[in-house]
């Protein structure tokens, strides 16, 4: 796509740039956790950068002009990051050495695990500024919150169900309530292990 | 709650009728033991006053069938006189409480309500703690969030609520929680312990299980 015709003007290479920079610190994070938990805290980690159509169709929803200036200061999302961990506590902990860096000003955190959405929904979400001006979302959360989301992503678009509407509803926040005990179970052996040692 | 009355004296059967409906019971009266028996078999009950002089079939075989078909269900035996051996069959054949004729309603209907009592206070309804709700039919624990808790760790919790002044020690737990497991041992506790107190903080509750192994759990 030709420069002047993306949302984005000019700043693609930028932006790029400033996400291939946020997954490094997030990778020099993962190997200090490495080095303290003897084992690594991050499952996987994914990055990108949000598409034109996106992009477009989010200004459109929020109806404000379908603009550079929109999808850099208006929206946070053009950067995304979504780290996965394999238990809760490692949520928390990258979290604050994302804050403890002092390389971003954080805009917003939005602690949906510990206050989890009426749906069943659980992940951290972190809006960042970075030194260069630009804006990340990031998701953490650990494989079971990524399982459920990646779940009930597939069912969202399934539609006519009717009266079973609120059934599947309470049934999907039971999975989530389910999962997270597990998520919370798990953590608990770690700690008992990781005390012994 | 349901409770089936079984008494062949057609006078007592109707005051009895009375007095437990005008008390807020739902209830089922019987003439005799096939008719007990068959209703027992059809329908669920909360209780079971049973005669024991009863045509077609008395009361304590009324009563060994239905246990015979692990209906569980509390037993009070009505005997029409203070024959020891009737109590005792009675008794052994599986029955709760037994009230010997002529008896006051008021004790009836105090016996009924302690045979019934455990089970609208423990099973059937929710326990409540500070700000925290434990959901006996879907094991839900709840404050702000909610979380799903596994047999154990619901037993568990359900009793640390029903001893909210007392320290619960670490015997008691193991003795009413894993009596079934010869595996079970103090760290057992401990994990279980230490899987709610996650989870107290997972769903955003400021209840907290004070104490440890040694001192017992209290919550607080």
């Amino acid at each position: 796509m030709k420069t002047e015709n993306s949302i984005y003007g000019e700043h693609r290479p930028a932006l790029e740039a400033t996400m291939e920079a946020l997954l490094q610190h997030i990778e020099a994070i993962r190997a200090v956790m490495t080095e303290s938990l003897g084992m690594d805290p991050v499952e996987h980690s994914l990055a990108r950068i949000k598409s034109e159509e996106s992009m477009r169709e989010k200004c459109r929803r929020n109806n404000l002009p379908e603009t550079t200036e929109s999808a850099l200061e208006k929206l946070y999302d053009a950067i995304g990051l979504r780290i996965v961990c394999a238990f809760v506590d490692d949520v928390y902990t990258i979290r604050d050495f994302l804050v403890e860096s002092n390389k971003y000003e954080v805009l917003q955190e939005k602690d949906y695990i510990r206050h989890c959405k009426p749906n069943g929904y659980r992940s951290y979400h972190m809006i960042l500024r970075t030194a260069n001006g630009y804006h990340a979302e990031i998701q953490l959360r650990t494989i079971s919150m990524d399982t459920w989301a990646a779940l009930e992503h597939h069912l969202k678009y399934k539609k006519n169900l009717g009266d079973r509407t609120a059934l599947i509803g309470s049934e999907l926040k039971r999975c989530a309530d389910e999962l997270a005990s597990t998520d919370l179970s798990m953590q608990t052996i770690r700690d008992m292990i990781l005390e012994k040692e | 709650m349901k409770i089936l009355l079984a008494e062949d004296t057609a006078d007592l059967n109707k005051v009895l009728c009375a007095v437990l409906t005008h008390e807020g019971y739902d209830v089922t009266p019987c003439f005799d033991g096939e008719q007990a028996i068959e209703r027992i078999n059809n329908d669920g009950f909360d209780c079971l006053v049973l005669d024991i002089m009863m045509p077609k079939k008395d009361g304590i075989e009324v009563l060994r069938e239905a246990r015979s078909k692990n209906i569980v269900t509390p037993v009070i035996m009505l005997t029409a006189k203070s024959e020891i051996d009737d109590r005792v069959a009675g008794l052994d054949a599986g029955a709760d409480d037994y009230l010997t004729k002529p008896f006051a309603m008021k004790e009836l209907l105090a016996r009924v309500r302690a045979l019934t009592r455990r089970k609208t206070e423990y099973s059937s309804g929710d326990l409540r703690y500070n700000d925290v709700a434990l959901d006996g039919k879907t094991f839900e624990l709840s404050s702000e969030n909610s979380v799903r808790l596994s047999v154990k760790e619901f037993e568990l919790m359900q009793l640390l609520i029903l001893n909210p002044n007392r320290r619960v020690p670490c015997d008691y737990i193991l003795q009413s929680i894993w009596s079934r497991e010869p595996d079970a041992q103090a760290d057992t506790v401990l994990l279980y312990i230490s899987y709610l107190r996650r989870k107290l903080k997972a769903v955003a509750s400021a209840t907290v299980i004070d104490g440890d192994n040694a001192q017992g759990y209290l919550l607080r």
